[in-house]
């Protein structure tokens, strides 16, 4: 998926630079709260529980510093995109143990439009594998911003 | 907390949705090493629904993929085909469980 189709799918109401989130658990809470909050999501628990079940299967924590939680739901109605970053990093079980700075909580419906979530996926794993995209990530404090990096303006 | 019948089944849809993609997480580098116990906390969590209501699920899911789907603005999104406005205020408690006349399946309600 192309960087500018990618931004589409952010929100600023789903932007946190600074999580308040101290551990696995308290960061999901954290970014799902923020779809809770601006209404994407009406049932907060059903998708708490989808999200624990998802780590379950693996830590979405796939390592550098990086997590991306996600899942499909039946209580979402469209694929959305939070972004949470934190300066001390949170234990997150990721797969090289390390702790994780960057977070991108993407919640899809069971069935999207257009089958974007695997390929929103495989597009923020790309760029996240970058480490120049990453350091500049860490530094981002504006959803403006951060939205240039995403389209990598 | 008790968990509603309606909220148990969508859970476990939404485990049923995560399986089916076990293969495309894993080719874009995802860790799916606990994959088993995934499937473990699948049959407990069916474990905990109602025989004939786990059975309604099933059948369904074998028939229309689906066995659940969103209902927005009053649309089914399985069929798209309008559900009175009257039941969407029940249906919203996620108490009942409500079936579209038109495919069958059980209706959640997202607003
Ligand atoms: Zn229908």
């Amino acid at each position: 998926m192309h960087r500018s189709e990618l931004a589409k799918y952010f929100k600023d109401n789903l932007f946190v630079a600074n999580l308040k989130a101290r551990s696995k658990e308290s960061a999901i809470a954290e970014l799902l709260d923020l779809f809770v909050t601006e209404k994407y999501i009406r049932n907060r628990d059903i998708v708490l529980e989808m999200l624990h079940q998802r780590e379950t299967l693996g830590s979405t924590g796939i390592g550098k510093g990086v997590a991306i939680p996600h899942g499909r739901t039946t209580a979402a109605s469209e694929v959305l995109i939070a972004f949470g970053k934190t300066e001390n990093g949170i234990d997150f079980d990721a797969i090289d143990d390390k702790p994780v700075h960057l977070f991108f909580m993407v919640i899809a419906p069971p069935n999207d439009e257009g089958n974007v979530y695997l390929p929103i996926l495989g597009s923020l794993v790309t760029i996240l594998n970058e480490k120049s995209n990453r350091d500049k990530l860490l530094k981002v404090t504006t959803f403006t911003d951060f939205m240039a990096l995403i389209k990598g303006e | 907390m008790v968990k509603k019948d309606l909220e148990l089944l969508v859970s476990l849809q939404d485990i049923d949705l995560m399986a089916e993609e076990v293969g495309e997480m894993e080719k874009l580098g995802f860790s799916v090493s606990g994959y088993s116990e995934l499937k473990k906390a699948r049959e407990e969590l069916a474990a905990s629904i109602s025989k004939p209501l786990l059975f309604r699920y099933e059948r369904l899911r074998a028939k229309l993929k689906r066995a659940i789907v969103p209902v927005k603005n009053d649309i089914c999104l399985g069929c798209f085909l309008r559900q009175p406005t009257s039941i969407g205020v029940k249906g919203r408690e996620d108490e009942e469980i409500f079936t579209c006349e038109n495919c069958g399946r059980m209706l959640y309600w997202l607003d």
